[in-house]
């Protein structure tokens, strides 16, 4: 029994280098073997309701796709937006792309310019990016009252009169519905505030792992469509996607998501045994100090 | 060969494992590459704020394409005149091409809207901070930052955090068992945690209990806040070592491993000194 308890007060005084040194290595060996590790990925239910409220929408339809996300969240959210991108090109739904943070423009741009060539889509025919304005909510509540009062060209210059898509799109109540890829602030919070819930325009959400405990409120009443959590919510939608593409007999690069869910789950496991040690050491550590002090 | 994609490669490397030389300690790599990315994020939000909302809604508001507008009149021609000053101070007085300013206007909006010279001189007072002695007109600015973000967050709030979760709390009776047991927790976790930050009386008895089972709520929230914390974490940590993977193969001319050992021996050598300097200073 000594022996175990000495174990685990060394283990409680391990250098914290060593920690990181372990935490890296259980993400990095799944990522170079991922045949070492293979675990399979069931949607939740928040995702599968996603899912289906694009799925259930029709061909020409118009969806605001807005990008609320940089370099920093990308590898949580720009799975999503490509898996995204994918399901609305497949059904052949027009996609206007909006930017609330600077970086969005990278993010809309590079996820533009991966799937619009594979779907052979054409920009301002069947998607447009409208790009970055300053301003968070205030830019928010400008498309859900007058997109021309806040956007005179899009990202590459272009005035929105020239683009045959912008001809009847005038405020929010102009699409279909409204999907938020969202970091931070401004993002999904401002969707539903300034433009969703008092226009009554259906939403979804993907978000970071760190937003969803502040989203769920919204997703449980009803105020946003399901929600894809993370990464694993990413990786969940690129399973439904791929599932729907292959039963539409469309073929395409799988998504990156699901390849790194194993490094995740790996990652997960070391974490919470490094909690269990030390609670474990710190219980051992203050009952030693307790009897010391009889 | 070497291509600007190489070169990106061999700078997202090194910035990241610069960032990552942190978890070894405080140095020069990591402290370099933060400075930059501070300074490249406030540098690019600046410049692309202008050229996003400044140059085309503020100035194309308040000067559009002469040919849209022009009615000959002479408040225009003095108007365009203004406009010309500026295109002078912004070019170095004729030593850069025009860009902020272009010829006869802005295209974009088709009339003169005055309104705008409101928030033109507001943003001049805002920049004015930079002269002590004048530095106090930014707080008109700031009142009205704040006035107008306070009247647009209420109503948001008020709408769709307060009343809708209101609506959203309430038990319906008539649905199945699951879904009004679902009701019942969210409606205590509700309350009791808004009984906790009830500071106007003391927490004893009845309320005493209630904060009590309050607290236990907020626990589970910041328990799974932190839980999803760390699975973010987690991501992005996957997401750089993927892309530091990608980095070392051929393609990349092994990118990753040769700026790994060049990092660790530039820290093996700065600590060496750093050492050496520290035990000269003690003798």
């Amino acid at each position: 029994m000594d022996t175990i308890k000495r174990v685990f007060i060394s283990l409680g005084s391990l250098d914290r280098r060593i920690i990181f040194l372990i935490v890296g290595l259980s993400v990095l060996i799944p990522l170079l073997k991922p045949e070492w590790v293979s675990l399979p990925i069931r949607p939740r239910p928040e995702s599968q309701i996603v899912f289906n409220e694009i799925n259930k929408l029709n061909e020409g339809d118009k969806v605001l796709l807005s990008f609320e996300y940089g370099p920093s969240t990308k590898p949580e959210i720009h799975p999503m937006a490509i898996a995204i991108l994918k399901h609305l090109y497949a059904k052949n739904i027009q996609v206007y792309g909006f930017a609330l943070w600077p970086d969005g423009n990278f993010m809309s741009t590079e996820a533009f310019s991966e799937v619009s060539h594979q779907y052979e889509k054409e920009y301002g025919i069947d998607y447009v990016n409208l790009g970055y304005k300053p301003g968070a909510e205030a830019v928010v509540k400008g498309i859900a009252a007058d997109i021309r009062a806040l956007y005179t060209v899009d990202l590459k210059g272009t005035p929105i009169e020239d683009i045959p898509m912008m001809k009847d799109v005038i405020n929010v109540n102009s699409f279909d519905f409204v999907f938020s890829l969202s970091a931070g602030f401004p993002g999904s919070t401002e969707w539903v505030q300034y433009a969703c819930d008092p226009k009554n325009i259906p939403l979804s959400t993907g978000v970071t792992s760190i937003m969803v405990t502040d989203i769920l409120p919204y997703v449980e009443n009803g105020q946003i469509l399901g929600l894809l959590a993370g990464m694993p919510g990413a990786a969940e939608y690129e399973s439904l996607v791929e599932a729907e593409l292959k039963r539409m007999d469309i073929t395409g690069i799988p998504g990156k998501a699901s390849g790194m869910m194993a490094a995740q789950s790996i990652a997960h496991v070391v974490i919470v045994l490094f909690i269990i040690f030390g609670n474990i050491t710190y219980y051992i550590i203050r009952n030693k100090n307790g009897k010391d002090k009889i | 060969m070497i291509s600007a994609e190489i070169i990106s490669a061999w700078f997202v490397v090194l910035l990241t494992l610069s960032i990552f030389s942190f978890l070894y300690k405080d140095n020069p790599f990591y402290k370099a590459a933060e400075h930059l990315y501070v300074g490249v994020s406030a540098g690019y939000v600046a410049v692309i704020s202008f050229w996003q909302q400044v140059q085309p809604n503020l100035f194309g508001r308040l000067w559009p394409s002469r040919a849209a507008v022009d009615d000959g009149s002479v408040f225009q021609s003095f108007w365009y005149a203004i406009y010309e000053f500026f295109n002078l101070i912004s070019t170095g007085f004729g030593v850069l091409d025009r860009s902020i300013f272009p010829k006869g206007g802005i295209i974009g909006f088709g009339e003169i809207r005055m309104i705008y010279l409101i928030p033109f001189i507001l943003g001049i007072f805002m920049l004015l901070r930079l002269v002590p002695k004048l530095g106090w007109l930014a707080r008109w600015a700031i009142a009205y930052i704040v006035g107008m973000a306070a009247g647009l967050r209420f109503y948001g709030f008020l709408n769709s955090n307060v009343l809708n979760q209101i609506k959203a709390s309430a038990i319906n009776f008539t649905s199945d068992w699951g879904t009004i047991i679902n009701s019942l927790i969210i409606f205590i976790g509700t309350l009791s945690g808004l009984i906790y930050f009830f500071y106007s009386t003391e927490h004893k008895g009845v309320v005493g209990r209630l904060s009590r089972i309050g607290i236990y709520f907020l626990m589970i929230k910041f328990g799974a806040s932190f839980g999803f914390a760390v699975m973010g974490r987690i991501s992005l940590l996957i997401g750089r070592i993927n892309d530091l993977k990608d980095y070392s193969s051929s393609e990349y001319h092994y990118a990753t491993p040769v700026i790994l050992i060049f990092i660790i021996i530039c820290l093996a050598i700065w600590s060496f000194i750093g050492e050496k300097d520290r035990n000269e200073s003690i003798a």
